[in-house]
């Protein structure tokens, strides 16, 4: 591994602009919901808040965190993670924290309003190292960060043919891994992975389905989804592919902007919209769903996200009308409810079959 | 069915003053404004807007829009204890029992066609997300335009000028499907309305403070909030007027909120809005009296009418929910100590992630100070599941050790 000395800013959302993080020479680290620490944000927070927030603070509070990372991006996502950025800031008062301001639209004006943001934050992180970061490294990170998208996007789309070894969990494990090691390393790490896949037979040993939500980042969740005889063809969460998505920045001058507009732009997940077109996450599951031949399409939200929790309906209202079935589960980010949610899922497959 | 109940609420308001002046009590003539609105949002005459809690209304006041936050319409079903119906029809339709119940309600009183069809939804991103996903849900389902204000967090000379941006941008999309542009002369008498409510208001929460109280449980609750729904009116200075003077004359009479004041306490975000006795068990059980309301203050500066934007954008930006909880604690403290206040009750909305989720951090705030706090698990709107015998005890407890510690402010 390189850049072994370089400490770990950590994040927590999809809309992290982390580029940034690895043009100012840190590690740009995910801190995900995973842990075997007690719970026990529901003292600080509420138990009514959901359950990423509340396990990403539990490890917070016990300290399960790497010993290198010594700051913190947040961003305005939602109300369950502001209320992280406070706990965090209690809890962890000598870490550096930026909470950036994420408008929920991606109209002219918001995208210059948070382009003004990713210049404070580029401010921060130079403040926080020392050293100033120029446009061309902001350029170079996002290059590098864009080459990693694309191998994402290749190996994803080696999981809609049926060519992923691994399926579901191996691309599940790639991703995570690629949220929390250096640029370079992750650009190789899954340089090999397409390599060793490239020529991988397409196999199909289930019914094909689309599965879409918010976070879900335990590798095993996806093969024991496919031990109940899906296939998974395609997959849409906060911690999977939405991680990353192109941005396409050309040229050093109006780096903010650019980068602004290409975040605001992504496809959103169920905290952002456009507000010309209401409900509009509901069409594009189910236009996702089409365009990749699922049969099925499974839907797994955490308890308590408001986000998604009233869209939910929504879809469920939308696939209505289409030959899709649609299989609604609701998790808390531990495989703890599986048992539960197999013999649906099983009775999903059975009836998709 | 809604406006038959607003055309008898206005009516029978009206009647009873008219009938015996001297019944008018503050609250009173503040329960006929509201009802008012309520009139005119379902008297199928007036141009109607749902809105985010932090919309301008003077702004759209002076547009001829009568405009309303969707949560209005929650607390009022919760109130007249109508709501439990509205709550089941959202859940069939699939809204998780989770979810904030304002927002429940109102879902399920669109789909019971118990909203009025508005001509166009404006959202604001602050207070909560749950605010944002209920408009995106309305504007679908009625199929009408959404106007989104993206509420920014902190208040810096950038995001002022970006909010007051929007808010121009908002007028543009009002004008266009009104066909009528905004007329700079209403606007200016709304922001002088406004200005005007806004002083006598500072006055008003001045004299709450006063030892006793004027100010009681019932008096006060919801006002901070459902006060902006007037603002821009004349009904916002009459309002505040009558609120104003009776306190004038309590404290002159040496008259207080209630009898043999002992505890002050102070409400930490809203009310319960269903009918329920914790209020007058806590003033005439033990003499503990809700003298404020978290949104009970004035956090905004008089608006320039020169440079309206800026000042409604400032506005918005500093109410108490937005923004990091620190700035919260901050100003929970600072009207803890104006109104020197023994204990602070949180009702904990089950469902309410931007006001819960400080729970922990609330409590510790104010205990740094030396004023303690209850925490509920109550849901304000839905009456379902209200443990009454169990909070009656929460209370109980609460004022004992209150009775075992001295006040932080002696
Ligand atoms: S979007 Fe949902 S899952 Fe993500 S932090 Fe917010 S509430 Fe939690
Ligand atoms: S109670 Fe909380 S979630 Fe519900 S409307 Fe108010 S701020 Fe939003």
């Amino acid at each position: 591994m390189t850049n072994m000395k370089k400490e770990k800013i950590g994040f927590t959302c999809a809309y992290t602009p982390i580029a940034m993080a690895d043009a100012a020479g840190y590690i740009p680290y995910r801190v995900l919901p995973v842990s075997e620490v007690p719970d026990q944000a529901g003292r600080i927070l509420h138990d009514n808040l959901c359950p990423h927030v509340k396990r990403v603070l539990d490890r917070a509070l016990e300290n399960d965190l790497p010993e290198d990372l010594t700051g913190m991006i947040f961003m305005n996502s939602c109300d369950a993670m502001r209320r992280l950025a406070d706990a965090w800031m209690e809890t962890r008062p000598k870490d550096k924290v930026i909470i950036l301001d994420l408008p929920t639209t991606p109209e002219k004006i918001d995208i210059s309003f948070f382009a003004q943001e990713l210049s404070r934050l580029s401010d921060t992180l130079a403040a926080w190292s020392g050293s100033r970061i120029t446009a061309g490294k902001i350029l170079q990170s996002i290059d590098q960060y864009n080459r990693i998208a694309d191998r994402i996007q290749t190996l994803n789309s080696f999981l809609a043919d049926g060519k992923l070894k691994g399926s579901g969990k191996r691309l599940q494990e790639l991703i995570n891994l690629a949220t929390s090691i250096p640029f370079e390393d992750s650009l190789k790490l899954l340089d090999d992975e397409i390599i060793k896949n490239k020529n991988h037979p397409a196999e199909m040993n289930g019914i094909p389905v689309f599965l879409f939500g918010n976070v879900m980042p335990d590798p095993e969740f996806f093969s024991l989804i496919e031990d109940c005889g899906v296939q998974i063809i395609g997959n849409d969460f906060c911690t999977s592919t939405r991680m990353f998505s192109q941005l396409p920045c050309k040229k050093e001058e109006s780096i903010f902007a650019q980068l602004s507009g290409h975040i605001l732009g992504k496809p959103p997940c169920a905290r952002s919209f456009d507000p010309s077109h209401p409900g509009k996450i509901a069409d594009d599951v189910v236009q996702k769903a089409k365009s990749l031949g699922a049969r099925g399409v499974i839907g797994h939200s955490l308890k308590f996200c408001d986000p998604y929790l009233a869209r939910l309906p929504m879809v469920r209202d939308t696939i209505q009308g289409t030959e899709i079935p649609l299989l609604l589960l609701e998790g808390d980010c531990t495989l703890r409810s599986f048992g539960q949610q197999k013999t649906r899922i099983e009775a999903f497959a059975e009836m998709l079959r | 069915m809604m406006k038959q109940y607003f055309d008898d609420l206005v009516n029978g308001i009206e009647a009873k003053i008219k009938e015996d002046p001297g019944s008018m009590s503050p609250r009173k003539i503040y329960a006929l404004e509201v009802a008012k609105i309520g009139r005119r949002l379902y008297g199928g005459e007036e141009r109607v807007a749902w809105c985010g809690v932090t919309a301008p209304f003077d702004l759209l006041a002076a547009m001829g829009i009568t405009s309303c936050f969707v949560e209005f319409v929650g607390a009022m079903l919760a109130s007249t204890g109508m709501v439990s119906e509205f709550l089941a029809e959202a859940e069939q339709a699939g809204f998780a029992g989770d979810t904030c119940a304002y927002h429940k309600s109102v879902l399920g009183a669109a789909r019971k066609n118990l909203m009025p069809v508005p001509d166009f939804l404006i959202a604001t991103s602050c207070p909560c997300t749950g605010g944002l996903a209920v408009m995106e849900n309305l504007a679908r389902h009625f199929k009408k335009d959404l106007f989104v204000l993206n509420i920014p967090q902190e208040e810096t000379d950038q995001s002022v000028q970006y909010l007051a941006d929007q808010i121009q941008d908002m007028v543009r999309f009002v004008s266009n499907h009104t066909g009528e542009p905004l007329s700079e002369d209403r606007f200016r008498e709304a922001i002088a309305n406004t200005n005007k409510a806004r002083e006598i208001m500072v006055d008003v929460y001045k004299m709450a403070m006063n030892l006793p109280s004027p100010a009681n449980g019932r008096l006060f609750g919801n006002f901070g909030i459902v006060v902006a729904l007037l603002l821009g009116t004349q009904a916002a200075v009459d309002v505040a007027t009558v609120y104003r003077d009776s306190f004038k004359e309590m404290l002159k009479n040496k008259v207080s909120g209630i009898p043999n004041e002992r505890y002050r306490l102070l409400w930490i975000q809203n009310r319960i809005q269903f009918k329920n006795p914790l209020i007058e068990i806590l003033e005439t059980q033990y003499n503990a009296s809700i003298i404020s309301d978290e949104l009970n203050d004035i956090t905004w500066d008089p608006i320039n009418p020169d440079n309206p934007y800026i000042g409604l954008a400032r506005r918005a930006i500093s109410i108490p929910f937005n923004g990091q909880g620190r700035r919260r604690i901050r100003h929970l403290q600072q009207m803890a100590k104006d109104y020197r206040i023994d204990g602070a009750i949180n009702p904990c909305h089950w469902g309410c992630r931007q006001g819960s989720g400080a729970r922990g951090l609330v409590s510790k705030g104010l205990g740094e100070i030396g004023v303690p706090v209850l925490n509920l698990e109550v849901d304000c709107i839905d009456s379902r599941n209200f443990a009454q015998g169990q909070l009656k005890t929460r209370l109980e407890a609460f004022i004992e050790m209150l009775d075992n510690r001295s006040s932080p402010w002696n």
